[in-house]
C-alpha cells in the first residue's frame, strides 16, 4: 500500500474516518465536533460521512460528554469524546478517574469501558496558562487508564486507531503546535501498539527521551550534535502510559547518559517516573546522573518572550545533551 | 409538574402486589442483616442502609426489564436487590470474598450486576448521572426500546454532574428516567439547608422536561408515574425527572451510625408510621388481592435466603494478594 | 506617520501565508477597508483590507511566504518616505540572544559547581558506570584522574586508564596495577625503579623500597618496545585488549610475574569412574535425571582432596600465607571472546549431582551474559578442563590470589601390566600448577595422589 505526506492533523484525521467506516459501533461527540469539524479541524468531513446519528455536538458539559461516554462504553460501543483543550480534563475528572479507570477493576472485571478520549494539549500558541498545559503526567498515574501522545502523523493515525480499537479508557493528546506538521502517512487502516518506544534515531553518545512535541526539537538538536560528532539516540516513547521503559534502559546501558525532555512542568511530570524507573534499572550503566529538561514550575505565560523561555527547544536541548557529556 | 395525587393510580392486581411486597422485604431483611454483621465487625467497611426507601426501588424495577439498565449511588443495595440481584453474591461482595459480585474487589458501594441490568453502585455522588445517560444513549444508538434509570438522592441534584446530564438527556431526548430519592438528608444536612426548594421537580422546567412528584412510601403510586416516564422515553419524547418523597429509618451510615442526633425523633416515627412494606401489606389485604399468611409466607423465604446468603459468603474464599494487579486493564 | 500592513494570523494554527497577489501598485491612494492584496493559505484565500488611510507602498513580492505578523508593506502619508527598518519576520521574533542565558534559571541539571571533587571524608566520586568498567577492566580507581563534573571519574577516563600505558611510565617499563600501588602507597616512581625486562614487579618495588639508593644506580634498560613496528611487520588487524580481554591479560601478567609457579603433570586410572558412569546412565536415564559428567568427578575429587591438603586451598596475604576456612571452586569456562571463571561456592558440601547441575547452570549463563560479578569472585582454588581439545598436559595459570589450580586434560586409551597380561586402561593427565612460595613439590603431589584415590573409588564421590 502507498504511502504519502500528510499534515498530522489530516493523518488523524483520515484515522477518524477510516476506522468509522470500519466499526459501526464508533460515534463522536464533543463540543463543535460535528458542525464545525472540532475547532482544530481534527474531525473535518466526519457529520457528512455519518451523519447525525454518530457525530454529535454536545451543550458544554464536559461531566456529562465523558459521563455518557462511560455509560455508552459499558454497555459495549466505542465512543470517542472530545475534550477541547487538554486543559478542560479537570472538569471531567471524576468520570475519567474515579469512573472509566476503576469501574473494570472494582467490578472485579464485570465491566469493560472502551472509551477514547480525544484532546489537544501544549503551549507555543500565546494561549496563556488554561488552554496550554501538558498533563499527561496525571493520567499516566492512574491505574485503569492509558495515555497516547503521538508525534508524527503516521502515530497519530495510528495511536487514534490503536486506542478506539483498545477495550480500555484511553486518552489521546494532540499536539497543537504539530498539526500542520507533514511525514509519511500509509493510506490504509493500520494501528499502533500501545507501550511501544520508537527509536527515532540511532545513537551511541547519549540517549534523549523526547515527549511529544518536543521529538522534532529533539530531532534538530541532534543534527546540530552530530555536526560536533556527537552521536544522539533519540526515543520517542508514543505512550506514556503503559511506558516502553525495556526500550529507553537498553538504550541508557548503551549510551550511558540519558536526558529526558518534555513540555510538562519538570517537577512531578511524567521525566520524574521515566528517570526513577532508570536509575532502578541501568544505575550501573550511568556515567552522569539522569538529566531532565522540561518547563519551570510556573503556569504557561502568555507573552511569547517568557512563553518561548518556558519550553524547552532543539538549541537547550542541545546545550542540556553537552552538558551531560562535559569533561574537564 | 404533576404530583402523584394527579395521576391515576391503575389499579393493583394480585401479581403485582405480591412481587412489589417480595421486592421491599428482601431489601428490608438485606439491609437489616448487613447492618447489623458490619456493627458486630464480621463485615468489613461501612454501610448506607436503604431501610425506609425500598418503594421507591421496587415500584421503579416493577416496570424494568433486565435489559433496561440503572446506576445508583453509594446506597445502593436497594437497586440493586430490587432489579433482581441474589443474596450470595451480595453478601459475598460484602464479606469481601472471591464470589462476590466484584470479586471483592469493590464492596458495598460498588456492586454491581450486569445481567440483571445494574451499572454498578457510585461512591461519587452524583458519579453515576452521567453514566446513566450514557446508557440511554446506547439505547437510542441501538434503537433497542430499552432506557436508563438513574437514582439518586436529594443532595445530588446540586452538584454539576446532575445538571450537565440532565440537560444533555434533554437536549437529546435520550431514553432516560431521573429518580430523586428525596429523603430530606442530603448526609447530615436537612434538605431546606442545602436548597431553597421545597420541591426538587420544580428543577425540571430548567432543562424543558417534566416533573413529577410521588410519594415515596407509596410503591403502586411510585410504579404508575415510573411507567408512564418509562413509555415516554420508549415513545422517543425524552427524560422525565420523578421526585419520590420518602425517608431513610436509618443514619446516613450504618443502623445507629455516628449515634449523633441530627433528626428529630418524632420526624423519623412520623415516617416510620408509613412504613410502605406495612402500607402494601394493608393495601393488599384490605383489596382482598392477598392474605396475611401470603404475606408472612414471603417474610419467611426470604428470612430462609438471607441466611443462605450469609452461610455461603462466611464460607467462600478470600481473595489472594497475588492477583492483586488482575483486572486493572481488559486485556 | 506609516501604517504597518501586516500578515494576519487568521486561525490558531496558521503558521504561514503567501502573499498570492497584490492587488494594487505601489503609490495608489487607498482608503480604510480597501483590498490590498489576496493571501493565501494553506486552508484559504482571504483579501487583506486597508487598516487605514494612505499611500500604499509594497514592501515584499507577490509570492512570499512569511509568518502572521510579518510586515508587507506600509500606508503612508502624502509625501512620506517609506521606513527602511528591517521586516520584522513574525509575530514569533526572534528569541533576544541574552533569554537563552537565563536558561541556567530555568534548566535544572545539577551544576557541575554543586559536586565537590572529593568530600572531607575522602569519599570519590566515581559515576556507577565506570565502577562497573573498573571492575570488568581490573582497573584501580585510585590510580584514575576524573574528567567529569566536578573530577567525577567516568567510564571513559576508566576506559582510558586501562589502555594507555601506565601513568607513571615511559615507554617499555610495564608495572601492574598492584606493583604501581604499591609504589604509590611506598611513594616511589615507578619509572625510577631499574629492570632488565621491561617489567616492574612488586618485588622490584619492595626491594626500591627498602634499599633507596639502588634507584638512583644506573642501571641498564632494555628498552621493550611496545609495538611490534620492527621493519616487515604491518598490521593487518586489530583487536584492542578492552573489557575481558585487557582483564585476562592483566591478571594473567600479574599471576606470573608475582608467583613462583610450576606444574606437576599425574596420570590418574578413571576405569572406577568410567564403569561408574555407565550404571549411572542406565539408571538415571530411566529416572529422566542427567547423569554427572568425567569433570563433575574430578572436580568433586579435587573439592573433597582440598579437605586433607588444605595448604592448597589458600591465600598469600603479604609475607602470611591465610589457609582458607571454606572451599569456592573456580571454573574455567570458555565464551567467546575469552574466559571467565565463575565460582561454586562451598563446592566440597555440595552432592556430586548437585554440583553437576551447579557446574551446568553456571556455565551457561556465562556464555549467555548472564552471570554476575558475585558469582565470578570469592574462588579459593579452581579447575581448568582441556580435555575436550584433545590436550594431555598443560601448565594452566593460577588465579591471583589462589596458590593452585587443577588442569584436567583428555580421557585416553591406556594400558598397564596386570602380572603378564596387558590391560586395557582408561586415563588422563591431572596437571596442578602450584605457587611454590606457600606449596612445596611433595605436598603437591600428594594432594593429586588423594585426587587419584578418590577417582580409583569413586562411590565416595557419589554419596
Amino acid at each position: 500500500m502507498t504511502t504519502r505526506e500528510l499534515t498530522y492533523v489530516k493523518a488523524f484525521n483520515e484515522g477518524m474516518h477510516q476506522i468509522m467506516a470500519e466499526d459501526p459501533d464508533v460515534f463522536l461527540i464533543g463540543e463543535d465536533v460535528a458542525g464545525y469539524g472540532g475547532v482544530f479541524h481534527m474531525f473535518d468531513g466526519l457529520l457528512d460521512e455519518f451523519g447525525e446519528r454518530r457525530v454529535k455536538d454536545t451543550p458544554i458539559a464536559e461531566q456529562a460528554i465523558i459521563g455518557l461516554g462511560v455509560g455508552a462504553a459499558a454497555r459495549g460501543l466505542r465512543p470517542v469524546c472530545d475534550l477541547m483543550f487538554m486543559d478542560f480534563v479537570g472538569v471531567a475528572m471524576d468520570q475519567i478517574f474515579n469512573q472509566a479507570a476503576k469501574m473494570k477493576y472494582m467490578f472485579g472485571g464485570a465491566v469493560s469501558v472502551p472509551l477514547t478520549i480525544t484532546t489537544a494539549g501544549g503551549a507555543g500558541m500565546s494561549a496563556a496558562a488554561q488552554h496550554s498545559q501538558s498533563l499527561e503526567a496525571w493520567l499516566a498515574h492512574v491505574p485503569g487508564l492509558k495515555v497516547a501522545l503521538p508525534a508524527t502523523p503516521h502515530d497519530a493515525k495510528g495511536l487514534i486507531v490503536g486506542a478506539i480499537r483498545d477495550d480500555n479508557p484511553t486518552i489521546v493528546v494532540l499536539q497543537k503546535k504539530m498539526l500542520g506538521v507533514k511525514g509519511p502517512v500509509p493510506e490504509e487502516l493500520y494501528s499502533i501498539p500501545f507501550g511501544q518506544a520508537t527509536i527515532a534515531r540511532e545513537g551511541s553518545d547519549a540517549t534523549i527521551v523526547a515527549i511529544a512535541r518536543m521529538l522534532p526539537e529533539a530531532l534538530k538538536a541532534a543534527d546540530a550534535l552530530a555536526a560536533d560528532g556527537i552521536s544522539v539516540e533519540v526515543i520517542d516513547p508514543r505512550t506514556v502510559q503503559p511506558l516502553d521503559t525495556d526500550t529507553i534502559v537498553t538504550s541508557v546501558r548503551k549510551t550511558n547518559r540519558v536526558l529526558i525532555v518534555h513540555e510538562a512542568v519538570q517537577f512531578g511530570g511524567i521525566g520524574a517516573e521515566i528517570s526513577a524507573q532508570v536509575q532502578e534499572q541501568a544505575f550501573d550503566y550511568l556515567d552522569a546522573p539522569v538529566a531532565r529538561l522540561a518547563a519551570p514550575f510556573a503556569p504557561v505565560p502568555y507573552a511569547p518572550v517568557l512563553e518561548n523561555a518556558y519550553v524547552p527547544d532543539a538549541a537547550r536541548i542541545e546545550q542540556a545533551v553537552r552538558r551531560l557529556l562535559e569533561r574537564g | 409538574m404533576t404530583t402523584s395525587t394527579d395521576v391515576e393510580v391503575t389499579p393493583a392486581t394480585r401479581e403485582l402486589v405480591l412481587d412489589l411486597h417480595r421486592r421491599m422485604v428482601r431489601i428490608r431483611r438485606f439491609e437489616e442483616s448487613s447492618g447489623k454483621l458490619v456493627e458486630t465487625g464480621e463485615m468489613p467497611g461501612f454501610l448506607h442502609l436503604y431501610v425506609g426507601q425500598e418503594a421507591v426501588a421496587a415500584g421503579v424495577m416493577s416496570v424494568l426489564t433486565d435489559a433496561d439498565q440503572i446506576t445508583s449511588t453509594h446506597r445502593g443495595h436497594g437497586h440493586a436487590i430490587a432489579k433482581g440481584a441474589e443474596f450470595r453474591p451480595m453478601f459475598a461482595e460484602l464479606y469481601a470474598k472471591t464470589t462476590g459480585y466484584c470479586k471483592g474487589r469493590g464492596g458495598s458501594m460498588h456492586i454491581v450486576d450486569t445481567s440483571r441490568g445494574m451499572l454498578g453502585a457510585n461512591a461519587i455522588v452524583g458519579g453515576g448521572i452521567p453514566i446513566a445517560i450514557g446508557a440511554a444513549f446506547a439505547s437510542q444508538y441501538r434503537d433497542d426500546g430499552t432506557v436508563a434509570v438513574s437514582f439518586f438522592g436529594d443532595g445530588a441534584t446540586n452538584i454539576g454532574a446532575f445538571h450537565e446530564s440532565v440537560n444533555m438527556a434533554a437536549v437529546w431526548n435520550l431514553p432516560c428516567i431521573f429518580v430523586i430519592e428525596n429523603n430530606g438528608y442530603a448526609e447530615f444536612t436537612s434538605q431546606e439547608r442545602h436548597m431553597k426548594l421545597t420541591d426538587i421537580a420544580e428543577r425540571a422546567s430548567s432543562y424543558g422536561i417534566p416533573g413529577v412528584i410521588v410519594d415515596g412510601m407509596d410503591a403502586l403510586a411510585v410504579r404508575q408515574v415510573a411507567l408512564e416516564a418509562v413509555e415516554r422515553a420508549k415513545r422517543g419524547e425524552g427524560p422525565t425527572l420523578i421526585e419520590a418523597k420518602t425517608y431513610r429509618f436509618f443514619d446516613h451510615q450504618g443502623i445507629k451510625g455516628m449515634r449523633i442526633p441530627y433528626r428529630d425523633a418524632a420526624e423519623v416515627e412520623a415516617w416510620k408510621s408509613r412504613d410502605a412494606i406495612r402500607l402494601i401489606e394493608t393495601i393488599g389485604v384490605e383489596r382482598g388481592l392477598a392474605t396475611a399468611e401470603e404475606f408472612a409466607a414471603i417474610w419467611a423465604e426470604v428470612e430462609a435466603d438471607i441466611q443462605d446468603g450469609i452461610d455461603f459468603a462466611r464460607t467462600s474464599p478470600d481473595p489472594d494478594p497475588a492477583d492483586i494487579l488482575d483486572d486493572v486493564y481488559t486485556a | 506617520m506609516a501604517i504597518e500592513i501586516r500578515l494576519p494570523k487568521l486561525g490558531l494554527t496558521m503558521e504561514e501565508g503567501t502573499v498570492d497577489e497584490w492587488l494594487l501598485e505601489d503609490g495608489a491612494v487607498v482608503t480604510v477597508g480597501t483590498p490590498l492584496l489576496r493571501l493565501a493559505t494553506d486552508k484559504i484565500d482571504v483579501d487583506v483590507e486597508a487598516e487605514g488611510d494612505g499611500v500604499l507602498h509594497r514592501a515584499v513580492p507577490s509570492g512570499t511566504t512569511l509568518a502572521p505578523g510579518a510586515v508587507l508593506g506600509w500606508l503612508l502619508a502624502a509625501g512620506e518616505v517609506p521606513p527602511t527598518g528591517v521586516v520584522v519576520t513574525g509575530a514569533s521574533a526572534a528569541v533576544p540572544v541574552d533569554i537563552v542565558e537565563e536558561v541556567s534559571v530555568i534548566t535544572t541539571m545539577p551544576a557541575p559547581d554543586d559536586v565537590a571533587v572529593t568530600s572531607a571524608n575522602g569519599r570519590a566520586f566515581v559515576s556507577p558506570n565506570a565502577r562497573r568498567v573498573a571492575g570488568e577492566l581490573g582497573v584501580d580507581l585510585g590510580t584514575v584522574r576524573g574528567t567529569g563534573p566536578g573530577g567525577r571519574i567516568l567510564s571513559e577516563d576508566v576506559e582510558e586508564a586501562a589502555a594507555a600505558a601506565p601513568a607513571a611510565t615511559v615507554a617499555g617499563r610495564v608495572a601492574s596495577p598492584l606493583a604501581r600501588r604499591d609504589a604509590r602507597e611506598a611513594g616511589i616512581d615507578p619509572t625510577s625503579i631499574p629492570t632488565t625486562t621491561g617489567i616492574v614487579s612488586r618485588s622490584d618495588i619492595r626491594a626500591a623500597a627498602s634499599s633507596p639508593q639502588a634507584t638512583a644506580a644506573a642501571a641498564v634498560v632494555v628498552p621493550v618496545t611496545a609495538s611490534a613496528a620492527a621493519a616487515g611487520q604491518e598490521t593487518a588487524s586489530i583487536i584492542p585488549m578492552k573489557g575481558m580481554r585487557g582483564t585476562i591479560a592483566a591478571r594473567m601478567q600479574q599471576s606470573l610475574t608475582e608467583m613462583a609457579q610450576l606444574t606437576h603433570g599425574f596420570e590418574v586410572c578413571m576405569d572406577a569412574v568410567v564403569a561408574l558412569r555407565a550404571e549411572m546412565k542406565e539408571q538415571y536415564a530411566a529416572l529422566g535425571v542427567p547423569v554427572p559428567s568425567l569433570n563433575d568427578f574430578v572436580v568433586r575429587a579435587a573439592a573433597l582432596a582440598l579437605r586433607q591438603h588444605p595448604i592448597l586451598n589458600a591465600t598469600i596475604v603479604d609475607r602470611e600465607i591465610h589457609l582458607l576456612r571454606h572451599i569456592h571452586m573456580g571454573l574455567a569456562v570458555a565464551v567467546p571472546g575469552g574466559l571467565m571463571v565463575p565460582v561454586i561456592r562451598d563446592a566440597d558440601l555440595l552432592s556430586l549431582p548437585e554440583l553437576a547441575r551447579t557446574t551446568r547452570d553456571l556455565a551457561e549463563r556465562c556464555r549467555e551474559g548472564t552471570i554476575t560479578l558475585d558469582e565470578l569472585e570469592g574462588g579459593t582454588f579452581a579447575v581448568t578442563s582441556l580435555g575436550t581439545y584433545g590436550v594431555d598436559m598443560f601448565t594452566p595459570v593460577v588465579n591471583p590470589g589462589n596458590v593452585g589450580i587443577l588442569g584436567v586434560g583428555r580421557l585416553r586409551d591406556s594400558g598397564r601390566w596386570d602380572d603378564d597380561a596387558w590391560v586395557r586402561t582408561q586415563v588422563l593427565t591431572l596437571s596442578l600448577t602450584f605457587d611454590h612460595r606457600a606449596v612445596d613439590g611433595a605436598p603437591a603431589a600428594e594432594y593429586l595422589q588423594t585426587i587419584a584415590e578418590l577417582l580409583a573409588r569413586p562411590l565416595v564421590l557419589v554419596s
